[in-house]
């Protein structure tokens, strides 16, 4: 592999109107009621309908979405489950081989709400098809974390 | 993404694409439309108009009622705003 093939980190962050513990249980507990599954979902690449979003809230949990049909497909598996401060996940939501790549999110306190840090890293896992497959999330990233800030605001 | 308010970010992410933007030329004109009557007033497919309105709708631009059979689509300014006092901001500093 040389260095062209190589993905940088990819870090996104966010400042939502809630504190840290709040932020935290609906970035996963709640993330059926604010995740685009219209657009970031399995379910959309066909162009069929999620019906939830599960985040099992435990070191190995999984996440994973549920079609209207009842499919489950796996985004995820918990490699790091801190409430309210940190989550790590082995991120891979597709049907395809590939090994996870690793998606860290924290929560940290920021005035009177919370600053959301995420990154997306592990790109080398990936090899030559790396920069294929992050193609889509450095934007991806900003749609999915702007939702969850407009998701937070509403309530 | 910038930290003041990231729900700008996500607007500018979704404005990015000109079909979008001229999308959401059509909703701020002729006020809320399905996804058939986008169709036929702009050069692109059904399916095509379906995507953008999905990716407008996650950026919080557009919402979605349902109407007999199909969903209309009305505009939402809000984040249009969010995202020009963030430029304002900018600007003034």
């Amino acid at each position: 592999m040389t260095n062209m093939d190589t993905v940088e980190t990819i870090q996104r962050d966010v400042t939502v109107n809630a504190d840290p513990a709040r932020a935290f249980r609906l970035f996963t507990a709640g993330i059926g009621s604010w995740w685009p599954t219209k657009t970031h979902s399995l379910a959309a690449e066909e162009e069929h309908a999620v019906r939830s979003v599960v985040f099992e809230e435990r070191t190995g949990g999984r996440v994973y979405e549920v079609a209207a049909d009842g499919t489950e497909d796996t985004w995820a598996t918990v490699l790091a489950w801190e409430p309210p401060t940190r989550l790590v996940l082995a991120w891979k939501p597709s049907h395809r081989d590939d090994p996870p790549t690793e998606v860290e999110v924290r929560f940290s306190p920021a005035g009177s709400g919370t600053r959301v840090d995420l990154e997306h890293r592990g790109w080398e896992r990936l090899g030559a098809d790396a920069a294929e497959r992050a193609e889509s999330y450095p934007d991806g990233w900003v749609l999915v974390l702007g939702r969850f800030a407009a998701a937070v605001a509403e309530r | 993404m910038e930290s003041r308010d990231g729900r700008a970010g996500a607007v500018f992410v979704a404005l990015a694409d000109p079909t979008r933007r001229r999308v959401v030329d059509k909703l701020a004109v002729d006020g809320p439309l399905t996804g058939t009557e986008l169709a036929g007033r702009l050069p692109v497919s059904r399916q095509a108009v379906a995507k953008h309105l999905a990716a407008l709708e996650t950026a919080g631009l557009v919402t979605a009622r349902r109407s007999g059979r199909e969903a209309r689509y009305a505009l939402r300014t809000a984040p249009l705003a969010q995202a020009e006092a963030w430029m304002a901001a900018i600007g003034a500093a």
